[in-house]
């Protein structure tokens, strides 16, 4: 459904991505690790525009685009088909939790504002979050503004949701149900997704594939399974062993 | 000893107000300037075009150093002079609050590109990207999301910017601008300097009671503007759909 050939990028005359490969089927929820500066978010960003990059392809459904030289259309065609959950959630200050739903709905779909209300309001249903549907971000723990953002990126009803590190921002005690929402969006709904995450937990038991980034490149990518229990490279090893390493530290 | 005659002052004030039409005048013509102009040089400093960029920063270093009494001579003896030049035009007779205007302007355009660049700087960045990763195009994000709370942020310093303006302005009687600092220096001059105090001080009245209100047109719109006033409002509606259902409990239930 996703396909990402050779994709590149600079920042200045560092390069951040050298050449990465992905591929995502429907229903597939990819986990991407690694450590901090692998340029994970980077590659997000640059599915979704926020970041063109310098070379690479991407072939979604039957569309073949250019990233470095993507249209407009392009843009907004892959834009509708695909959602962002930022990291710190981005929500709109000055917008209600089911105004941040419903405007992208309004303004970026063309949906009349009735329809956009009702899916709205099923979004945040979906995400627990209806009784707070007048309350804006100020007024919404930081749990419950990542599960307006989660509304959002679903109300559009896209094909993948991109998850650049979800609850890393969030207090211990707050990352599980956002974990939640996430694992019954990929369980009962089926939704496809491409998540940023040290959460291991959520690695392994929703995971469809795995994938490893270590600077700028796909290191390792494997089923949940194979890939924890025997990773192949030094590095990746490594990389879980300080990861396992500080998750028991914290306990 | 000096006596201070209130009812002099009064009968001053009196033939000072109907000079204040002036003041409004060029405090308007220089904002509306300020604020069209302001809002490209502002795009320009937060644009990625670089000659456009230090182009607008240059010309901001320029204008915050210039003293405005500078700038109104500047433009007063200037513009004629290269009209004239230009265009076989003669400006001759235009009416000085034009060149008061123009000058308060081209410094306006500078403060206020400041103010609105820092407002928009002040909104998150953040989420100018996810309304675009939602689907708005950019000037609907800008629309929507950024111009409102940037706005909100911007109304403080544009209160402080409307009352400098203000006061710039009064250097206009030193090009023949009769506003009403230039109507008190002529009544002063009239009355041969005994009625000093009772016109400046009439004068510094008239001034400081419109910076007050100013200040407080600018307060009220903050607060109707204001995120707590939005959050306020959604309580009291929410309070009165909670009344409305225990009436409307009650009355089953009697
Ligand atoms: N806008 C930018 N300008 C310059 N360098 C950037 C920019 N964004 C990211 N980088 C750099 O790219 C590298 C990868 O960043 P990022 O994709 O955020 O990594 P990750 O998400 O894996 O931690 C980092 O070294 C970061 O400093
Ligand atoms: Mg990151």
């Amino acid at each position: 459904m996703l396909e990402l050939t050779g994709v590149c990028k600079f920042f200045g005359k560092n390069e951040i991505l050298k050449g990465v490969n992905l591929k995502v089927d429907s229903g597939d929820v990819v986990v991407i690790l690694g450590p901090s500066g692998s340029g994970k978010t980077t590659l997000l960003r640059c599915i979704n525009f926020l970041e063109i990059a310098d070379k690479g392809t991407m072939v979604f459904g039957d569309k073949t685009i250019q990233l470095r030289r993507a249209k407009k259309s392009e843009v907004a065609f892959v834009r509708k088909k695909t959602s962002f959950v930022f990291q710190n959630y981005n929500l709109f200050n000055n917008k209600t939790a089911l105004e941040n739903v419903t405007e992208g709905l309004i303004y970026g779909r063309k949906i009349p504002a009735k329809e956009a209300r009702d899916i709205g309001v099923k979004a945040l249903e979906k995400v627990g979050m209806l009784d707070r549907s007048d309350f804006y971000p100020s007024q919404l723990s930081g749990g419950q503004q990542q599960r307006v953002g989660i509304a959002r990126a679903i109300a559009g009803n896209p094909d993948v949701i991109l998850f650049d590190e979800p609850t890393s921002a969030l207090d211990p005690e707050l990352i599980g149900e956002v974990l939640g929402i996430m694992k019954k969006l990929a369980a009962k709904e089926g939704t496809t997704m491409i998540v940023v995450t040290h959460e291991m937990s959520f690695a392994q038991s929703v995971a469809t594939k795995v994938i490893f980034m270590d600077s700028g490149v796909i290191l390792e990518e494997g089923e949940p399974r194979e890939f924890f229990v025997h990773p192949r490279h030094e590095r990746t090893k490594q990389f879980l062993r300080s990861i396992l390493y500080e998750t028991e530290y914290n306990i | 000893m000096f006596r201070y005659r209130l009812d002099v002052a009064w009968e001053y004030l009196f033939k000072l107000l109907p000079y204040l039409s002036v003041t409004l005048f060029y405090m308007g013509g220089a904002l509306t300037i300020g604020i069209v102009f302001g809002a490209f040089m502002a795009m320009m400093k937060l644009g990625k075009n670089r000659p456009l960029k230090y182009f607008a920063i240059g010309y901001t270093a320029v204008m915050r150093s210039l003293p405005p009494i500078i700038l109104i001579f500047l433009v007063y003896h200037g513009v004629p002079l290269a009209v004239r030049r230009m265009f076989q035009v003669n400006l001759s007779g235009m009416n000085t609050v034009y060149f008061v205007i123009l000058a308060l302007g081209l410094s306006s355009v500078a403060t206020l590109s400041e103010i609105m660049k820092s407002a928009y700087l002040s909104v998150s960045g953040g989420q100018y990207e996810a309304a675009v990763s939602n689907g708005f195009t950019p000037f609907q994000a800008f629309r929507r999301i950024m111009f409102p709370q940037a706005l909100r942020v911007s109304i403080p310093n544009l209160s402080s910017a409307l009352i400098i303006l203000m006061k710039e302005g009064s250097l206009g009687y030193t090009i023949g601008l009769i506003d009403i600092m230039g109507r008190a220096d002529l009544l002063n001059s009239t009355s041969y300097g005994n009625d000093i105090y009772e016109i400046f001080f009439t004068l510094a009245a008239i001034y400081w009671l419109a910076s007050i209100l100013i200040d407080g047109g600018c307060h009220f719109i903050e607060n109707r503007l204001s995120l707590e006033r939005k959050i306020e409002l959604n309580e009291i509606k929410k309070a009165g759909m909670i009344a409305a259902a225990e009436q409307g409990g009650i009355v089953r239930g009697s």
